[in-house]
């Protein structure tokens, strides 16, 4: 399928779906960061500037945790989000789905000297951009990740209609598709949706509109709605 | 089974799961307090297995992602690294680290060469024809330096400026040099051979210009107190890029990715280091080598000290018996 959940294989036999994000979201949730990084410097050069001399001597000692430790001490000792992440639903986690550890969190941070590198993130914006999991240069070489943190109910946005009960078994897949076409046909245009939905005429036994208000109550029976 | 039994039958122990693991997020002191903490290893692998039979028997989505969802958060709990202990950080410090730089001591001292023969054949260039230091550095930067070194300076090494002021400076200068001078060994080495080989010519041209000026005394007065762990922290983080870059290059037996992934860690570390050295270098600069009034005896005596110290550290750290792995 064409998404970017990576599957992960844990020790007890099941899998891990975790949700790798994209360059967009990143982008976003580093420009928050920045703008907080930036708002708390300024704040504190008022007050260092007080301090006559010796305070650009703390305003460096500031600035330079800021640039270096504020995402390494965030990853490590705040479930793998920095502020900018955690508004936008982020975390970074190892490759295993793992949460992150020290080593993998410097790694990944001095790295953005490569990543940040031709201007702001040239190198990071594209490998992010190629990556099928949206990584960086600095997440491929500390076997990194980061994902959506916030797992969104799936079929969460399914329409509610009084639900009805599959006439046949259908396999994990299968409910899948009907699920996520229920999820998706409003974003679709009416003569869309009843060309895919009559698709299923062996399972609905109608066509056109009529298919597509059966399948939405099939979808709403499979999420145990009433 | 049907679905409806199945759920009946086990709901209750996924809630009673889910709700301490909820806890476990929100209040982890009190979470891992509770009885049922004894209990959640065993709890997690029976959804684990109750996940798998749901899935095996096509129960609808309803009950698979309820599972799946305790099993992501039992996940991330059950295979939580161990904290860090700040034992830790003295233990690197004092062993781990300096056997880290001696089981690189190839590129290390390929680092130490490409930042001291660029440097001494600077020194003696510019020593030999004193003029060649203005095609090094502009007119302006020969000032600067003539000023800071001035011996009638009573702060050698700086303009103006309070200890405070250029301790702070020193850190945030020297430490972003020497992570930058790691990570941009990542073009095989490329980036850290030109930082190295670039500070060479200037540590050289400096040295040569003010030696041919007759200022050579406050320099050296300056340099010798921090040189040991500044030079050799720079070196060192100079020594990680090119194992770095190396690995990218010659990855051995291992797959590119994985060899990359190893050097990164390995590079890390000594960067971490180099780091803790730079405070160090950038604390002795800051509040001792400053200080003009100290007789040369004093200087150079506690200069060489620091030299065997920071050598005698890394040729010997951790080398006994007590620390092996």
């Amino acid at each position: 399928m064409l998404d970017t959940v990576r599957e992960i294989e844990t020790p007890e036999g099941v899998a891990l779906r975790l949700r790798a994000a994209g360059a967009f979201g990143r982008a976003q949730a580093w420009l928050l960061d920045f703008v907080v990084r930036m708002a708390v410097f300024f704040t504190a050069l008022g007050i260092f500037g007080a301090l006559g001399r010796g305070g650009m001597g703390l305003a460096s000692m500031l600035l330079f945790a800021l640039m270096w430790a504020y995402n390494v001490v965030c990853e490590v000792w705040f479930h793998g989000q920095t502020l900018g992440k955690r508004a936008l639903g982020l975390r970074v986690v190892s490759a295993d789905g793992t949460p992150i550890t020290l080593l993998p969190s410097i790694t990944r941070n001095l790295l953005r000297v490569v990543d940040g590198l031709p201007g702001i993130y040239g190198v990071g914006l594209i490998c992010s951009m190629i990556d099928p999991s949206g990584r960086r240069v600095g997440d491929i070489v500390a076997g990194t990740l980061v994902v959506h943190a916030n797992d969104l109910p799936a079929g969460s946005k399914v329409p509610i209609v009084p639900a009805q009960p599959l006439p046949l078994p259908l396999d994990q897949d299968e409910q899948a598709a009907v699920i996520e076409f229920a999820e998706r046909s409003p974003l679709l245009t009416v003569q869309r949706q009843e060309e895919l939905a009559d698709i299923l005429y062996p399972l609905t036994g109608s066509e056109g509109t009529a298919a597509v208000k059966q399948l939405t109550a099939y979808a709403n029976g499979l999420l145990g709605r009433p | 089974m049907k679905q409806e039994q199945f759920v009946a039958s086990y709901a209750k122990e996924w809630d009673t799961l889910q709700s301490w693991l909820a806890q476990l997020d929100r209040a982890p002191q009190a979470a891992m307090r509770a009885e049922r903490m004894l209990d959640f290893p065993h709890a997690y692998r029976r959804v684990c297995h109750h996940l798998s039979l749901a899935q095996a028997r096509g129960y609808s989505r309803e009950v698979t992602d309820r599972l799946q969802q305790i099993v992501q958060m039992g996940h991330r709990q059950l295979y939580r690294p161990p904290a860090p202990r700040w034992h830790k950080v003295a233990v690197f410090l004092l062993a781990d680290f300096p056997r880290l730089v001696r089981q690189q001591w190839r590129c290390m001292l390929v680092a130490a060469l490409l930042l001291y023969l660029p440097a001494i054949v600077t020194y003696i260039v510019v020593l030999w024809k004193p003029t060649l230091a203005h095609s090094l550095f502009t007119a302006r930067q020969l000032a600067d330096f003539d000023k800071m070194y001035d011996p009638a300076n009573n702060h050698i090494g700086r303009s103006s400026g309070t200890d405070l002021q250029m301790f702070g400076f020193y850190i945030m200068n020297n430490v972003s040099i020497a992570f930058r001078t790691f990570a941009s060994g990542l073009a095989f080495g490329v980036g850290a051979i030109y930082v190295l080989a670039a500070n060479g010519v200037i540590l050289g041209g400096v040295a040569g210009h003010l030696e041919a000026i007759g200022y050579g005394g406050p320099f050296w007065r300056f340099v010798v107190g921090h040189s040991g762990f500044e030079l050799t922290a720079i070196v060192i983080a100079g020594g990680a890029g090119l194992q770095f870059g190396l690995s990218l290059l010659a990855p051995g037996r291992l797959r590119r990715e994985i060899a990359l992934r190893d050097a990164a860690w390995t590079g890390a570390r000594l960067a971490m280091g180099a780091f803790a050295m730079l405070i160090a270098a950038a604390f002795i600069e800051a509040y001792w080598s400053s200080i003009a009034a100290l007789p040369d005896v004093v200087k150079f005596s506690s200069g060489a000290g620091i030299w065997v110290l920071v050598l005698w550290w890394l040729i010997r750290g951790g080398a006994g018996s007590r620390y092996a792995a």
